[in-house]
């Protein structure tokens, strides 16, 4: 019974780490282009 | 961005009701005890990856015939949510299946077939990674894209096929085969908050592949002036 | 009609290239040779283990065979840059993929039937009662390998890596030709060999889809 217990938690809680830690990456990724993106701008903008 | 935090609010209440459900309202069940709780994650997060494959065939298939770039990025968002919410599937069967067969993975069709699945749009997103012109890559994957969707059906009906003719492992009756009324409303409400975890984190890829091509805009421009 | 004239004689400019030289045939066919030898390690080669697992072994072998004979169809036309010439001369792209695979339908189909005795003796399992219905079946499997293979070599053509990308795109895609082909040829090599028509209507159903889906989408692959 409580070995079931754990055998669950886990489950869950690996199941939600997957998705969590996906969110994550995107989140970055997408943070890193932002920061690259406005870079690149700065540097079009200085180059007039 | 306020949207963004909304919807996020809104998944993070919705799945700590969902767990509260699957842990403590759902009964527990008479055969395998509390262990069948991780059904409630484990098979809506197989149907919903499910439901990824398609949108990122219906991507794929857009794709081809219009040229839009918004539809390539649908694709590979759609794809890459499909083997995050795929990963759970395969990652969660094992630890039900432990302590009530005994083994960890068998090779059952809808394991192997998960497995297969897996590995197909794995190597979708691989493909991706090793093209380096835009246009090329939306163009190539997804035709691959169409290609893996296609082979789907005839993996199952293989496996399915092959599969009933060998001996069957033991496994319980089909999940979906009588489920006590809570069961099933557990279930369901699983099912819809894992569509809606769905929706958000293909939304949040979408905007990352649409910023690429706009690095992309921005660069073709740098180089012009 | 003018689709199958103009694939045929394709396809006799892709038989005479490889006749030629010879080169991707001799490879192939030395390469099943090493991987059939070196499965005789992997388990004791007696007359029923051997009929257990030969037919999954011999198609194991054939996949991967395939996916590495498959990687120069599109590259050597891009190498050479003869791609473009050939899409101008042929006004319906498919004929172009229809020479390819059935080349590659005939070289792989030469490579099983030379290694079918070869296999038959190393491994003591008797071909010749059911030599016509392998066949058959060698070719409704070299088909489906072709058709799928020939698209993605025009996939992998375009990707970097593409030696490693080619097997990696194609050896999940061929999970029901596997199943198939073996099972069928499984089915011919036990003592009273019976012909599994049940999977070779797989097989032609496999073969069919994909060679749709390559006539409706494999143009799209030829473009600049």
């Amino acid at each position: 019974m409580k070995e079931h217990f754990w055998s669950v938690f886990w489950a869950y809680m690996i199941g939600w780490g997957v998705f969590f830690f996906y969110y994550v990456t995107v989140a970055r990724r997408t943070a890193a282009l932002g920061e690259q993106i406005e870079r690149l701008k700065n540097s079009l903008n200085r180059g007039k | 961005m306020k949207k963004k935090i909304l919807i996020a609010a809104v998944v993070v209440i919705l799945m700590s009701f969902a767990a509260y459900a699957a842990l403590l309202i759902a009964p527990t069940e008479s055969k395998m005890g509390p262990i069948q709780r991780i059904f409630y994650l484990h098979a809506p997060a197989g149907m919903v990856s499910l439901l990824c494959f398609f949108v990122c065939f219906v991507g794929n298939f857009a794709y081809t015939l219009k040229r839009e770039s918004k539809w390539d990025c649908l694709g590979v968002s759609a794809a890459e949510v499909g083997v995050a919410f795929c990963t759970v599937n395969i990652i969660t069967g094992p630890i039900w299946a432990h302590p009530v067969w005994g083994i960890w993975w068998t090779w059952d069709w809808r394991l192997t077939l998960t497995f297969v699945l897996w590995l197909l749009y794995i190597s979708y997103l691989l493909l991706r990674t090793l093209v380096e012109d835009p246009d090329r890559r939306a163009l190539v994957s997804a035709i691959y894209g169409i290609f893996a969707f296609l082979d789907v059906p005839l993996v199952y009906g293989s496996i399915r096929w092959w599969r009933t003719q060998h001996p069957q492992p033991v496994i319980m009756g089909g999940s979906g085969s009588g489920l006590e009324p809570t069961m099933a409303k557990v279930f369901w409400f699983w099912f819809f908050n894992l569509v809606i975890l769905m929706v958000f984190l293909v939304r949040e890829r979408y905007r990352l592949e649409a910023m690429r091509g706009e690095v992309q805009l921005i660069e073709r421009e740098a180089e012009a002036a | 009609m003018a689709l199958l004239s103009k694939a045929a004689v394709l396809l006799g400019k892709e038989l005479r290239t490889e006749f030629r030289s010879r080169e991707l045939l001799t490879t192939t066919v030395v390469f099943i040779l090493t991987i059939v030898v070196l499965f005789s390690f992997t388990f004791d080669p007696s007359v029923s283990e051997s009929r257990r697992f030969g037919p999954g072994l011999l198609w194991l072998a054939f996949l991967f065979a395939a996916s590495l004979m498959l990687q120069p169809c599109f590259l050597r036309e891009q190498t050479n840059d003869t791609l473009g010439a050939l899409r101008l001369s042929v006004s319906d792209p498919f004929a172009i993929f229809l020479a390819k695979l059935a080349a590659n339908t005939l070289f792989l189909l030469f490579t099983q039937v030379l290694l079918l005795p070869v296999f038959s003796i190393l491994y003591n399992v008797p071909v010749l009662a059911a030599f016509p219905q392998l066949v058959l079946v060698m070719f409704m499997g070299s088909l489906g390998l072709s058709v799928t293979g020939t698209a993605l070599s025009a996939i992998s053509a375009q990707a970097r890596m593409r030696e490693l990308l080619l097997p990696l795109l194609l050896l999940p895609l061929l999970t029901p030709v596997l199943i198939a082909s073996t099972e069928a040829t499984a089915a011919l090599l036990i003592p009273n060999p019976a012909m599994r028509w049940d999977w070779l209507g797989f097989l032609l159903g496999f073969d069919v889809v994909f060679l749709t889906a390559l006539w409706l989408f494999g143009e799209y692959l030829l473009e600049e």
